[in-house]
């Protein structure tokens, strides 16, 4: 996109400023949503971003700037203007800047731009379909497929630069269900790094098919109850369990602000030995996977905690000089025009050796939470919540009565220390992470586990 | 020290008006029914602070256009947020192609002045766009930033650090234009201060935050936020848990303002057209116990949602959604208007030019009571006083009405606070608790949410709080 000779001028005039690090971050990206409601396609957009963000790191300082263009006068320009952000003693550095290979392939067999905009839609009719046929309670659906394809050239005063391109798929369905005056929802996604061929692992007709049970099986739900309880946490989206209570707390970020309950904790044990997790960018495919991070740097697999013992932080370029750690290939951006943070990319707690129903049939009195609707933490004390949308009351070891949605509230540490069981039923879903106004493509994933008490906010007292 | 110059917004139109303008020429050559052409230029400031010293600071200068076709009844959208030539060009294209797509739907007409509900509102341009914006320079803003985590340091030796503190403003211009024969556009200027605390006492921390959104920082009072953010955080150092129980509830104005929110969903037109809104067919019905007023105020002096035009070139005004307790209004864009056969409210909203109108609120609150917060605290025997609530995206569900969100507070006995509360939830779902209004305070507060949403204090009565 832009060329090494021209990225190296740019380079160096941001490096004249005094800064020790200098970045070019150039984007191409064509996005494609399309919404059906109603039984019928509603819209359809299309849109085109194109532009190059400007970074330059001084000591603690990030200075940033970025113009929606990568024509070569444009970028010169906003370089000048945020170069004298700062003083200028001019520092020039030699680059020659190495370009990088990938790790691995995530190459799409189906590229969304060879995709027809009509054939997205028959995917969106056929889930809609999927679910009013399914019952005739179901009273609304709402599906929406939505892709991108993206280029991207980095270039930084590290001496690399990368050029790599990526597309990626995500649809979702939400079924309404109704009855007399009760409404209830079902959510189903499904999203990947490539291309529609990720409609071969699950088709619309599927995803949209559990959108609608789980939406009227709620139907029935009585009132949630409130207090502690032992909660068995599904499989796939239950990961956000971990991504809340803990994964935000191992962003470096939070660590060097001394806003994270885990700072100062690597090598101590802060989970039950039961517990292994892992932020892996190298799942090829998924939905938080990427060949190279927003710095540049090659994706990692990175073991967060192994065996309930913390062993790495998440991090990007700045935080990891400053906390003199490797870097773990986690910055992110949301496009050109955002500075990176380190974040997660598929976050999920390893395979355990249990089994599901082994677990289920171990609660006397808790509750099974199957689906959930998303979470919040705050990272400096490591309170978190995250909302139930499909739960079921367990008795006696069995699952029973479904419970209207309610909110789980924890702590981050106390929880990891209260996970009893991992089962060997590991599963991902694909979600979407806010972070300083950014939102990522973010995966989850566990297998069921057992926490031995959480609070349940119900109504039922 | 920093090394910033004094970097100053120049006092400037954008040529976003003119852009539309030339863009529109080639729209109306295709061969298409009817076109629109949003436009939006923005220039962004942002300084993140942090130990004295600047961690981020960004500029931005952008603009991009969206272009809306409508053909036999259907429509596409393309947006671009590069201006060449060749990008307009295909974002036409892809508009029309998109536009050949979509299913017909005999609403999909651009609005008709014949439909407004309200004439053009007189709005002085003062009033959205604060010429003083300009006088501030980078290291104003660095400097102010200083001043309010000095503020915070020094007001509470409990304070240990700071999580984020944030100055962030903007000028924005936006312009529309459509087949129909409008082309306005209008100008406007935001700065939002924003910090969150950290305290400690022993092994215990707690966070609280505050902020101020106002056209220009000159209106900021930089020790209020300072004061109000560790407030809230020292306030809760020592939080526990209690027992799970029904109890009287007095929600502070802010999460008085996320409730409303909520309710501000529930009453668009979109949802209840689409059957996923509980007040559809409840319009004349009193869905509150007590006589209170909510209102969409489209026009409102000082409102930061207040615009002269909606997200389509529809006049804004004042529509009262809640009189007395019962429903009486929804809020309406051109489409929903149409569909339902009534005057449109004005209330077509976008979040950028990425994306075609919806609808939504403007300046949307709850109208004062006339107790006072301590009047309000003296009417409860046992009660929680709730200062900050989590999870309001994953625990409530505006359509099946489910509210199960975190919460943390203050106790309260016999009309006084007794100690700190943390890790309860407060659940309930929306009928339900719009009965269990019982009072309102006089403490009105607004804050920036989608809209800009505002409430006074809230007592309930009889909320599940669950704990232990």
């Amino acid at each position: 996109m832009i060329e090494k000779k021209l990225a190296k001028k740019v380079l160096n005039l941001l490096l004249e400023s005094g800064g020790d690090y200098s970045e070019i971050y150039a984007q191409k990206r064509n996005l494609n949503h399309i919404k059906l409601e109603n039984s019928k396609i509603e819209n359809i957009t299309t849109g085109f971003e194109l532009g190059c963000g400007l970074r330059i790191i001084h000591k603690e300082s990030t200075f940033f700037a970025y113009v929606d263009s990568i024509e070569i006068e444009k970028i010169m320009d906003a370089a000048r203007v945020l170069k004298s952000a700062l003083d200028s003693s001019s520092k020039s550095k030699i680059l020659d800047l190495t370009s990088k290979k990938p790790g691995f392939e995530m190459e799409a067999k189906k590229r969304p731009s060879c995709f027809s905009q009509s054939e997205k839609s028959e995917l969106l009719f056929k889930a809609d379909s999927s679910s009013r046929n399914f019952s005739p309670e179901i009273v609304q659906v709402t599906a929406r497929i939505s892709d991108l394809e993206d280029e991207i050239f980095i270039a930084t005063s590290e001496n690399t630069s990368v050029s790599a391109s990526s597309s990626k798929v995500f649809m979702a369905v939400n079924a309404v269900a109704g009855r007399g005056n009760e409404i209830r929802t079902g959510y189903k996604s499904i999203g990947g790094t490539g291309g529609f061929e990720l409609f071969l692992k699950k088709s619309p007709e599927e995803l949209s098919f559990e959108a609608a049970r789980m939406a009227v099986a709620m139907l029935d739900a009585v009132n949630a109850p409130s207090g502690s309880y032992p909660v068995v946490i599904g499989p796939a989206f239950g990961g956000v369990i971990f991504h809340e209570a803990c994964g935000h707390g191992l962003e470096a970020d939070s660590i060097i602000k001394d806003a994270s309950v885990y700072k100062d904790k690597i090598g101590k044990k802060i989970a039950s030995t039961c517990v292994t997790a892992i932020d892996d960018a190298t799942l090829p495919y998924h939905w938080g996977s990427y060949l190279f991070d927003d710095e540049g740097y090659n994706s990692c697999r990175n073991t967060l905690i192994k065996d309930g013992v913390l062993l790495k932080y998440i991090c990007d370029y700045k935080s990891s000089k400053k906390l003199k750690i490797d870097i773990s290939g986690n910055a992110r951006r949301q496009s050109y025009k955002d500075i990176p943070l380190p974040r997660m990319s598929n976050t999920y707690i390893d395979t355990g050796k249990d089994k599901p129903e082994l677990i289920i049939n171990s609660v006397k009195n808790g509750i099974f939470a199957k689906e959930f609707s998303g979470g919040q933490v705050d990272p400096a004390t490591g309170d978190f919540v995250f909302g139930i949308s499909e739960g079921y009351f367990i008795k006696n070891g069995t699952v029973s009565d479904p419970i209207k949605g309610a909110t789980l509230i924890g702590n981050g540490p106390e929880i990891l220390n209260k996970i009893e069981a991992v089962a060997d039923d590991l599963d991902f879903a694909p979600g979407f992470c806010g972070k300083g106004g950014q939102s990522v493509s973010n995966e989850v994933g566990q297998p069921t586990l057992l926490v031995s008490s959480l609070t349940v906010g119900g109504t039922g007292i | 020290m920093e090394k910033e110059k004094n970097k100053k917004y120049s006092d400037r139109n954008t040529d976003i008006a003119a852009i539309c303008e030339k863009i529109s020429e080639k729209v109306s050559k295709e061969k298409v029914d009817q076109w629109e052409i949003y436009g939006a230029a923005y220039s962004h400031n942002e300084i993140d602070l942090y130990k004295k010293e600047i961690e981020n600071l960004s500029f931005a200068d952008t603009r991009g256009i969206g272009i809306r076709i409508i053909k036999e009844g259907r429509t596409g959208y393309a947006y671009t947020s590069n201006l060449a030539r060749d990008a307009i060009n295909s974002c036409i294209l892809k508009a029309i192609e998109n536009s050949e797509i979509s299913d017909p739907d005999e609403n999909n007409v651009l609005p008709l002045e014949k439909e407004d509900l309200f004439l053009d509102p007189e709005i002085d341009d003062d009033e959205l766009f604060s010429r003083k914006i300009l006088d501030f320079s980078t290291h104003d803003k660095v400097t102010m930033s200083r001043e309010l985590e000095n503020a915070a340091f020094s007001s509470d030796k409990r304070v240990s650090g700071i999580n984020n503190l944030i100055y962030e403003d903007s000028i924005s211009e936006t312009a529309i234009i459509n087949s129909n024969g409008f082309s306005k556009s209008f100008k406007s200027s935001s700065s939002f201060m924003y910090i969150s605390v950290i305290s400690r006492k022993g092994s215990d921390v707690s966070t609280g935050d505050y902020f101020d959104y106002k056209r220009d920082p000159s209106f900021f009072n930089i020790s209020d936020i300072a004061f109000q953010a560790v407030k809230k955080s020292t306030s809760l150092l020592g939080a526990r848990k209690i027992k799970s129980l029904k109890t009287d509830l007095l929600m502070d104005p802010f999460v008085g303002a996320q409730f409303l929110n909520v309710i501000s969903g529930i009453v668009s037109a979109d949802a209840v057209q689409k059957g996923k809104s509980l007040f559809k067919g409840k319009i004349g019905k009193k869905i509150f116990s007590i006589d209170v007023d909510v209102i969409d105020n489209g026009i409102m002096r000082g409102g930061m949602a207040t615009q002269p035009f909606d997200a389509e070139g529809v006049p804004k005004g004042i529509t009262t959604v809640f009189e007395k307790g019962v429903l009486k209004n929804f809020l309406y864009n051109s489409y929903t208007a149409r569909k339902d056969g009534v005057k449109n409210t004005g209330n077509a909203v976008r979040s950028s030019y990425k994306s075609i109108p919806e609808t939504g609120p403007s300046n949307f609150y709850m109208e004062n009571g006339i107790k006072s917060f301590e009047d309000l605290l003296k009417k409860i025997d046992r009660g929680f006083y709730v200062i900050d609530i989590m999870g309001v995206h994953s625990g409530v569900n505006p359509v099946s009405g489910q509210i199960s969100v975190g919460a943390k507070g203050i106790w309260i006995e016999n009309g006084h606070f007794a100690f700190p509360v943390k890790e309860v939830t407060i659940a309930s779902d929306i009928f339900s608790i719009c009965k269990s209004l019982a009072e309102t305070g006089n403490d009105l507060k607004f804050m920036p949410s989608g809209g800009y949403t505002g409430s006074p204090s809230l007592l309930f009565r009889e909320i599940a709080v669950s704990g232990n």
